[in-house]
């Protein structure tokens, strides 16, 4: 009944184990993003969050459960789904330019290679490589290739952005500024992104909502983390807000322990389809409508905790 | 005795048959032949195709026979002649006939080996001798005596050299499949030897040779047959006391200097090269183990000869006049020179003198003169087309039963080479078989079965 | 003190290395330079290795000598069986051009066939494996049986050697291509021919054009060999000519002129690799 331009609906993930047996990823999963939100997906290497991100690309099938998005079941990989990968999957026999018109004109079959060139120089100016359109990735610094491939990414316009830990491969000043980047773009455009990482700052500065996945095999999704930080947030300033340690403690210690034990904890109380929403530190707990899942509040140093 | 003797020698027999003019079985069919001016007793070439020509028209004009004679007993023969000349110009169609009528094709290949044995066909080319009958002759240097065989199956070549029992080979089907191949005239006689490693100088007689290693160029070739006879002749079993296996000519030589060999028997000029080059001498000429021996051919398929007999004639009357104009000694030099230039034999001059004029060094010190080593005759004897399948027969490369007369009728075809001997002026032996000796030993073409039981070491059956 | 470049340094071993070569050359055939006594008449007609001493085997000089001679007048042509070196060698390039470039065309879209179904992989395995190793003169009289036209059968024999390393690299190349790629095609709906040649082909070509170094030296390789067996105007089959002529000088240029050749020829594909490989 909600607006939920994304749907994952009880998607699970099997594989045949050697000597019989099956070796579960994950279970049941179940989770829905509005458009123009952007999500993070947080947990330890091997959970699974990257078998969730290649099923809502369409690169993998899930063994059970299907994905619905803006009303219509994933069939396969499709143009609607745009993917930046890891290692920047440029194809370096083409220049930048050619890379982002590779993908232009996957798109519009139709368009002639002037329409599409011109198409394709916006959204190399957007992520700032105007003047290296004509170079090879081999001529490219890591930082600049992952910049064409989100520029590739942007330039058809999907209606979700699928982002496998695009930064992790990158330096610390790179990853500081192509995150400006990305968040800038993406809020201009209203691009509704979904993405992987494991850094738990990237998380906060860039996501409206981070999920909190528990360890594999057998992960689930253990809480969805609303970040209470504003929109209007700036690189210098957004460790100040009072509520950033209250949420960037409660992941890390997830994190930490949690992760491993959350299974084992909340056995037979976790229901996979209403995942506990938490509110770091917000005084009233508020209901989302229709939705009957528990609100936490997480009290502040000094203040006393209500619950309602 | 060579095709090109003295006709008027009275030790020669011309005619085999019992009428004068060669055709008849006895005089008697002949006289009634003449009587109806289908044969009269030939005074000339070209009395001969006047009359041809001549019945022909007559048979034409008056189909009936009875109508002829009536027309022939009221003028008589010279007169009817006469008569017919105005309606019909008989002297310009005898020519035409003579001339062999006009060539089908003028532009042909012939195959060659690089060696001595095929100087008629190799000389031809730059001494003019196909250019004098009409013919575009390119000689090509071929590969190896398979590789000739298969260019002339396949029809690249129009007609090759080859080994005389080739043509006998590929009609029987030994080795490839059964074609029926012509083998018109014989390229040369003699001219092989029997070449041993310098170190066996010492080594001269036979018996001392078991455990040799020999080559021969190719099995289906006189060289084979001659060194079997020639070894079996001094009791060695040529597949059981040494080796014998097939190497190309100019590979003798280089595995001689090797060691790989201990002699072979092949073709000139890689004798005279072994003996040039200090690695080999000359032990026996092939001449000395049968004087007279065919060595290679001049071969064209059936469906040659029988689809454009013009060119055919053309071809082979041309390698005839070259074959007569090398039986001379005093132009062996001359031709010399003309083949051993890099397009033809390719071999320093000297060498290939040595070869034609028979003076020669022999390896051992002394120089030779044998002035016949090498010599030519196109005459394509049937008999020596018997004696091959007799030795073909004898170590096993065919089996059964063989029509020896029939096949050697066949192939070596006498009685065409000895027209066209004619026509280019050579009087050809009237019989196409003879008798000779190998060795010491008659053949007798007419018991070519007695002849092949008389041999001690043959292939066991 | 600046040491000289890598290949300053390589250049001056080289040419070393083939001096001493060259030296220890004509030591080797110097021959013995004892003249035999022997009568004059007799001597007029042996060759030199008998009366002079000289060696079997020419030494530098004489091959220097010839080489010139040749490279002079390549395109000279005395009849069918004598022609200059630049004709034959032009008449070789040719068909070595046409079977290796039927072998290309053949070998290519059957690699891509085997890289891309492991179905056909498996299924076309058994054949390659069998047809592969057999050597060139094998295959030359069964050719001139079926074919019976000798320069046609130069070419099949060509083309039927050249065409395993080429295949067998295009169908690993095609089957190695980086998932990313494959994944990035995938996400963007390209159709399976499109795919093809704007992914998999330029991915692979590096592999590809390396198996088609690999044959164009087994094309040259083979063609001087079925040349010699075949004869015809070409280089191998000047080879043989010579040989029957026992004219060693002229083999040895031969043989220099042919490795010139190949040499070239290797040149000219390795090119074409390094133009089509792109580092990342």
């Amino acid at each position: 009944m909600s607006d939920h331009f994304i749907s994952i609906e009880g998607i699970a993930r099997r594989f045949p184990a050697p000597g019989g047996g099956a070796t579960t990823v994950f279970e049941e999963l179940w989770l829905s993003m509005r458009r123009g939100e952007f999500v993070c997906v947080i947990g330890h290497s091997g959970c699974g969050k990257t078998t969730i991100l290649n099923v809502l690309a369409g690169l993998d099938v899930p063994s059970s459960g299907a994905v619905i998005v803006d009303g219509k079941a994933i069939e396969g990989p499709s143009l609607d789904r745009a993917v930046i990968f890891q290692s920047h999957a440029l194809l370096p026999w083409r220049t930048v330019l050619g890379n982002v018109t590779y993908a232009i004109s996957s798109k519009w079959r139709d368009w002639n290679s002037a329409k599409a060139a011109a198409h394709a120089q916006k959204f190399i100016d957007l992520v700032g490589l105007t003047g290296a359109e004509h170079k090879h990735p081999s001529e490219l610094s890591g930082g600049m290739k992952q910049r064409v491939g989100i520029a590739r990414a942007l330039s058809i316009e999907p209606k979700i952005m699928l982002m496998d830990e695009p930064f992790s491969a990158l330096d610390a000043l790179t990853r500081g500024t192509l995150q400006d980047e990305v968040r800038r773009i993406c809020q201009e455009t209203g691009q509704t992104v979904f993405m992987i990482t494991h850094d738990v700052d990237e998380a906060i500065y860039l996501a409206d909502r981070v999920v909190l996945m528990t360890n594999g095999p057998g992960a689930v999704l253990a809480e969805i983390v609303e970040n209470p930080l504003p929109r209007e947030r700036s690189r210098s300033d957004f460790h100040k807000h009072p509520l950033y340690y209250a949420t960037r403690n409660h992941i890390i210690d997830f994190l930490v322990s949690r992760s491993r034990t959350f299974i084992e904890e909340t056995r037979g109380e976790y229901n996979p389809r209403r995942v506990t929403i938490v509110r770091p530190g917000l005084p009233e707990p508020i209901i989302a409508a229709g939705q009957t899942s528990q609100a936490l509040t997480i009290p502040v140093r000094g203040q006393q905790a209500a619950l309602g | 005795m060579s095709t090109f003797d003295n006709p008027f020698d009275p030790s020669r027999a011309l005619n085999r048959s019992g009428c004068s003019c060669g055709r008849h079985i006895s005089q008697a069919q002949h006289e009634q032949d003449a009587a109806r001016l289908q044969c009269l007793p030939v005074e000339s070439d070209e009395r001969r195709y006047e009359n041809v020509v001549a019945s022909a028209v007559m048979r034409a004009l008056f189909p009936k026979d009875i109508a002829r004679r009536a027309f022939l007993q009221s003028l008589g023969a010279s007169t009817a002649l006469a008569a017919l000349s105005q309606f019909f110009p008989l002297k310009t169609a005898t020519e035409v006939f003579a001339s062999g009528g006009p060539i089908e094709k003028k532009d042909l290949k012939v195959g060659f080996i690089p060696i001595t044995c095929g100087t008629p066909i190799i000389m031809a080319q730059p001494m003019g001798f196909y250019a004098k009958h009409g013919l575009n002759v390119d000689v090509i240097k071929t590969a190896g005596w398979a590789v000739i065989r298969d260019k002339t199956l396949n029809k690249e070549y129009d007609a090759a050299h080859m080994l005389s029992p080739m043509p006998l080979a590929i009609t029987l089907g030994a080795g490839s499949q059964p074609i029926p191949y012509t083998a018109p005239a014989i390229e040369n006689i003699n001219g092989q030897a029997i070449t041993l490693a310098i170190k066996h100088k010492d080594k001269r007689d036979p018996k001392s040779w078991k455990g040799f290693k020999f080559a021969v160029p190719f099995d289906y070739s006189m060289h084979n047959y001659l060194l079997r006879y020639y070894l079996a002749e001094h009791g060695l079993d040529p597949d059981q006391d040494v080796q014998i296996r097939a190497v190309p000519p100019p590979e003798m030589v280089a595995n001689l200097r090797a060691e790989n060999l201990d002699g072979y028997l092949g073709p000139d000029p890689m004798n005279q090269r072994a003996v040039y080059d200090g690695v080999g001498f000359i032990h026996v000429l092939s001449k000395e183990i049968w004087e007279g021996h065919p060595c290679c051919a001049f071969s064209a398929s059936k469906e040659f000869v029988t689809a454009s007999p013009n060119t055919y004639a053309a071809l082979l009357k041309a390698i005839i006049d070259a074959t007569a104009f090398a039986a001379k000694p005093e132009n062996r030099k001359q031709i010399a020179e003309a083949i051993a230039p890099a397009n033809y034999l390719n071999q320093p001059v000297t060498v290939i003198e040595q070869v034609l004029t028979g003076t020669f060094a022999d390896g051992l010190g002394t120089v030779q003169r044998v002035p016949n080593r090498v010599d030519f005759d196109p005459f394509p004897w049937q008999s020596f087309a018997v004696w091959i399948m007799t030795q073909m027969k004898r170590w096993g490369q065919i089996k059964g039963d063989v029509d020896y007369a029939k096949v050697a009728q066949e192939v070596y075809l006498a009685t065409d080479t000895a027209k066209l001997m004619k026509e280019v002026g050579f009087t050809p032996p009237a019989a196409t078989s003879k008798t000779f000796v190998v060795m010491g030993k008659t053949f007798d073409p007419d018991k070519p079965e007695e002849y092949l039981k008389s041999f001690k070491i043959k292939k066991a059956v | 003190m600046k040491t000289a470049s890598l290949t300053g340094r390589a250049a001056v071993v080289s040419l070393a290395l083939l001096f001493s070569f060259l030296v220890a050359w004509h030591f080797a055939t110097r021959g013995s330079g004892v003249a035999q006594s022997m009568d004059p008449e007799y001597a007029k007609l042996m060759g030199a290795t008998a009366t002079q001493g000289k060696s079997a085997m020419p030494g530098p000089y004489d091959v220097g000598a010839k080489l010139w001679e040749h490279m002079r007048r390549p395109f000279y042509d005395n009849g069918p069986n004598d022609k200059g070196v630049g004709i034959q060698l032009a008449f070789s390039i040719a068909r070595v051009a046409v079977g290796y470039l039927l072998a290309v065309a053949v070998a290519v879209p059957i690699g891509f066939l085997i890289g891309m179904s492991p179905l056909m992989s498996k299924a076309l395995d058994p054949f390659i494996q069998v047809l592969k190793p057999i050597s060139p003169l094998a295959w030359m009289p069964l050719a001139l049986y079926t074919i019976k036209d000798s320069s046609l059968s130069s070419i099949f024999v060509i083309f039927i050697c050249s065409l395993w390393p080429t295949m067998i690299n295009t169908a690993f190349g095609v089957a190695s291509v980086r998932r990313e790629w494959l994944n990035v095609a995938k996400t963007l709906e390209v159709g399976t021919w499109r795919r093809a040649f704007t992914i998999i082909l330029p991915a692979a070509a590096p592999t590809i054009l390396t198996g088609m170094r690999i044959s164009i030296g087994i094309a040259w390789l083979v063609i001087v060999a079925a040349e010699m067996l075949v004869g015809g105007t070409g280089i191998g089959y000047f080879v043989w000519n010579e040989w029957n002529n026992l004219s060693i000088t002229n083999v040895i240029t031969a043989i220099l002129v042919i490795g010139l050749v190949g040499m070239l020829l290797d040149l000219v594909l390795a090119r074409l690799t390094r133009l089509v490989t792109f580092p990342e």
